[in-house]
């Protein structure tokens, strides 16, 4: 079995969008998805998916590329919105547009039941998040809650807590993704803006760890144990050394953070996952099994096509070089865990 | 027992191998008077303020205890007073006898609020650092030296290299990483890029900015709250000049230039250029200038100090530093008197064995061209008696 | 190993330690509120002098409180001079990992003085 636990759908064209947008907003301004300041030259989508609509944005030509042609059994659908647009209210109601559309677009014509959801919310919004959460949460196709990469306070701060615990409460990970857009946003490295499309795509799935130490140290995952999270562009394998030097610095900190009490790694299983992306792994892939090992990531790596993006994956690329059980658990069952989603069964339903 | 006066008996009878190179030692002046002592009249007042405005004392994150330790080792402070890594016998006593270092490379930290101030520190500090630690205190030659420079005005840093360079402990061009918004790899750096290379000089790196507020680094999903979370991240800032070194060309702009990241640690190399080599894969026409793999560049031209090393199980830590095979490129390094101290005998077990004599002398030894033999204080040298406690 | 006079018991009033020059780094005797404990002179890390850094309470988490922390345990604490881990002065162990410890020595008095076996 295969899950693909990374599928970015698209609007046929940016406008479809005020369709689920109500009177005061269907005339706002909205930035265009592929406004984003870091697009990649030439487009961000793989170059055959352009000229018959836009790319990613027809149901069935999608289901045929990741199920028929990728081997694929179940997509998780990760919609972009728009980015951190200063109008919080307004990114709200643009976040409940985009899952009424996914519901209403790709969700429930599904008859195979192969697509599964995200409840985009705007953690600028607090209330606003949560009550989107409440809204669509017993949805049994909506299985994960999703958040933008961007930021301009890292997750595990406390005014976000209300809505990492009406997730955690409806037993939804949230996923964390680079979100299209203008947005207010930092810049998008440790050292300035980047002058090169490839310094700012290898560089900001790395923010990431930023997201990630701060929901251990401000004991998010501490106070709420079934809250998980989901880091979706990957840049995981930083993940070994930075842990490091997080477990290392507790033995010199743990004063200062005494709710914190065991080393930071031990929160790693039970609350975070990934998923896979193109610049991820060894480049020899000879140490792939090996370095799947390091910080047991075999039990935190979900296979993540990133479909329609340029740096699509195919699964036997994300998996080469390992081992059975590896591979097992990357292609699928870490997936099949977090989101509940069974073995399909021939011929039925699950 | 060996004592300062011991250290600072000025026969020396023979030399020693050099085994341990210490790539960051910071060491601090007597006082501000004593760096006063080396500014332009018109700056004193400018960059040491009294009366009704006195200078900050900076803080923004609390390193463990910090209130009370200064983030210095608690058992460095000299025997005769002072702040630790202010009297340079204790210091030799401490890191060269105690510790076995051999030589030790001297890194000042300092930044002002605007390029004209930051410059005219950084020189103070220059000719302090030449007149003290390389002058009458290195009557042993063991100690060398940064040439600090400001990041802001990198012609004014061109000029200081150009001062110093040719001096006999000098050994390499030290810069703030925190540079405001303008990564590594930027031609805005060029001149200073270009006098460090013509001389054979390392450009280094290491953390300061603690005192001006724009020097706090705002992270590109906002702050965390402690220490200990913040400097768990901290690598991504090399990573990121790392990435920009490479991706905007500098290394091809500048075919001699090393740069040596310190005090960030270096495990994290290793995914860094995995990510780099991927993308450049993919996407070589958005790089036409990179002509070779990422990975590549790190070889030639980046360094890489030990400190912090990371408490992890050692099996695991060796095998990883064998996968990275970047043997050639790691410096080690104490951060004496830092609180994060690394003692040396503790270090040099952590290694795979086929990497050490490189990591904690030969690297070095061939970046800043330093001796194969320094002369032995007294107290190293046989019937000097044991060290008591 | 052997037992050696270490002072007078009035020579170690409680919030007090002093150092000997036993075993290879030394070992600190400590005065903890009438009891008497001693550990190691040597960080179980690195190796640090670990009776040169200062002996403090530390912290544990307290929900009811504004800031989360209640100070607690002052005095029985070691923090390593340098990389400030904490150990537990009446067991040896650290307080964030117990199985990283501190070698401990048995602290006796007799006839007024103070007995160190190490």
């Amino acid at each position: 079995m295969i899950i693909d636990a990374n599928v970015q759908p698209h609007f046929r064209y940016n406008a479809e969008i005020r369709r689920y947008l109500s009177a005061p907003h269907k005339l706002r301004a909205i930035p265009d998805v592929e406004l984003q300041w870091y697009q990649a030259p030439g487009g961000d989508y793989r170059a055959d998916l352009y000229g018959d609509g836009y790319p990613g944005s027809d149901p069935e030509t999608v289901a045929h590329h990741l199920f028929d042609e990728g081997g694929a059994d179940y997509a998780i659908l990760n919609p972009l919105s728009r980015g951190n647009i200063a109008d919080y209210l307004l990114n709200s109601r643009i976040c409940a547009g985009v899952n009424d559309w996914l519901l209403d677009r790709w969700l429930e014509p599904d008859t195979s039941n192969r697509f599964r959801g995200t409840i985009r919310i705007n953690p600028e919004d607090v209330r606003g998040a949560v009550a989107e959460i409440e809204r669509l949460a017993e949805h049994p196709k909506m299985v994960q809650v999703g958040v933008p990469l961007q930021s301009r306070e890292p997750y595990g701060k406390p005014m976000f807590e209300p809505i990492w615990e009406a997730a955690a409460a409806h037993g939804l990970p949230v996923a964390v993704h680079v979100n299209g857009g203008n947005g207010v946003d930092h810049a998008p490295t440790f050292a300035g803006h980047a002058y090169t499309y490839p310094g700012y795509a290898a560089f900001m799935p790395l923010n990431s760890f930023v997201h990630l130490a701060t929901l251990i140290i401000e004991g998010m995952f501490g106070r709420h144990p079934n809250l998980r999270f989901v880091f979706a562009d990957g840049g995981y394998d930083i993940l070994t050394p930075l842990m490091w030097r997080l477990d290392t610095f507790w033995m010199s900190m743990r004063d200062q953070t005494p709710w914190v009490d065991r080393f930071p790694s031990e929160y790693l299983p039970g609350h975070v996952r990934f998923c896979s992306s193109a610049l991820d792994g060894p480049t020899d892939t000879s140490q792939a099994e090996r370095w799947m090992d390091f910080t047991d990531k075999a039990d935190l790596l979900m296979y993540g096509s990133s479909y329609p993006h340029w740096s699509t994956t195919e699964p036997e690329t994300v998996v080469a070089g390992l081992n059975e059980g590896q591979r097992e658990k990357v292609l699928w069952r870490n997936a099949s865990d977090l989101f509940g989603i069974s073995a399909r069964v021939e011929g039925s339903l699950t | 027992m060996t004592t300062v006066e011991d250290v600072a008996e000025k026969t020396v009878a023979q030399d020693i191998a050099v085994t341990i190179v210490d790539t960051d030692v910071h060491p601090l002046p007597v006082s501000a008077d004593v760096l006063k002592s080396y500014a332009p009249a018109e700056w004193k007042d400018k960059l040491w303020p009294t009366g009704n405005a006195v200078s900050p004392v900076p803080h923004f994150y609390d390193t463990p205890d910090s209130y009370k330790t200064n983030s210095l080792r608690v058992d460095a402070g000299p025997p005769g007073g002072g702040v630790a890594g202010s009297d340079p016998d204790f210091a030799a006593k401490q890191l060269l006898v105690d510790a076995g270092v051999s030589i030790a490379v001297l890194e000042p930290m300092c930044d002002a609020q605007l390029p004209q101030a930051e410059h005219v520190l950084k020189a103070a500090h220059n000719d302090w650092l030449a007149d003290v630690w390389l002058g009458e205190a290195n009557w042993h030659g063991r100690w060398r030296g940064a040439i600090s420079v400001t990041a802001q005005d990198p012609t004014a840093a061109a000029g200081e290299i150009e001062r110093w360079a040719g001096h006999p402990y000098m050994a390499e061009v030290l810069m703030t990483p925190q540079t405001r918004g303008i990564p590594f790899g930027s031609p805005h750096f060029d001149p200073m890029y270009a006098a460090a290379a013509r001389h054979g000089l390392p450009i280094a790196t290491h953390l300061m900015g603690q005192t001006p507020f724009e020097l706090i680094p705002i992270y590109p999903v906002g702050n965390p709250a402690h220490w200990h979370d913040f400097f768990a991240s901290w690598p991504l800032l090399y990573v990121s000049h790392l990435m920009s070194l490479v991706f905007d060309g500098a290394f091809d702009r500048h075919p001699d230039l090393r740069v040596v990241f310190v005090e960030g640690g270096f495990t994290w190399a290793l995914p860094a250029m995995w990510r780099m080599d991927r993308i450049w894969e993919h996407r070589k026409a958005d790089l036409p200038h990179v002509r070779r793999k990422p990975s590549d560049y790190v070889r030639e031209h980046v360094r890489f100090t030990t400190q912090p090393l990371e408490e992890v199980n050692l099996g695991e830590y060796r095998e990883y530093l064998e996968m990275m095979d970047l043997g050639d490129n790691i410096m080690f390094s104490t951060d004496y008197p830092h609180w994060s101290y690394d003692s040396p005998d503790w270090a040099i077990r952590r290694f795979p064995a086929d990497q050490r004599e490189r990591i904690m002398r030969g690297n070095a030894t061939e970046l800043y061209g330093l001796p194969a033999t320094v002369k032995a204080l007294p107290a190293e040298l046989p019937g000097a008696g044991d060290v008591a406690v | 190993m052997q037992r050696r006079a270490v002072c007078a018991v009035e020579d170690l009033p409680p919030g007090t330690m002093k150092l000997v020059q036993a075993g290879k780094f030394g070992v600190g005797v400590y005065n903890i509120a009438g009891s008497l404990y001693a550990i190691a002179n040597y960080c179980s890390h690195e190796g640090a002098p670990l009776c040169l850094g200062y002996t403090r309470g530390t912290t544990e988490y307290a929900p009811e409180m504004p800031d989360k922390i209640r100070h607690v345990r002052e005095g029985q604490i070691a923090r390593c001079p340098w990389h400030q881990w904490e150990f537990d002065i009446t067991t040896g162990e650290s307080l964030a990992d117990p199985k990283k410890r501190v070698r401990t020595y048995e602290v006796d008095v007799a006839d007024g003085q103070v007995y160190l076996t190490a």
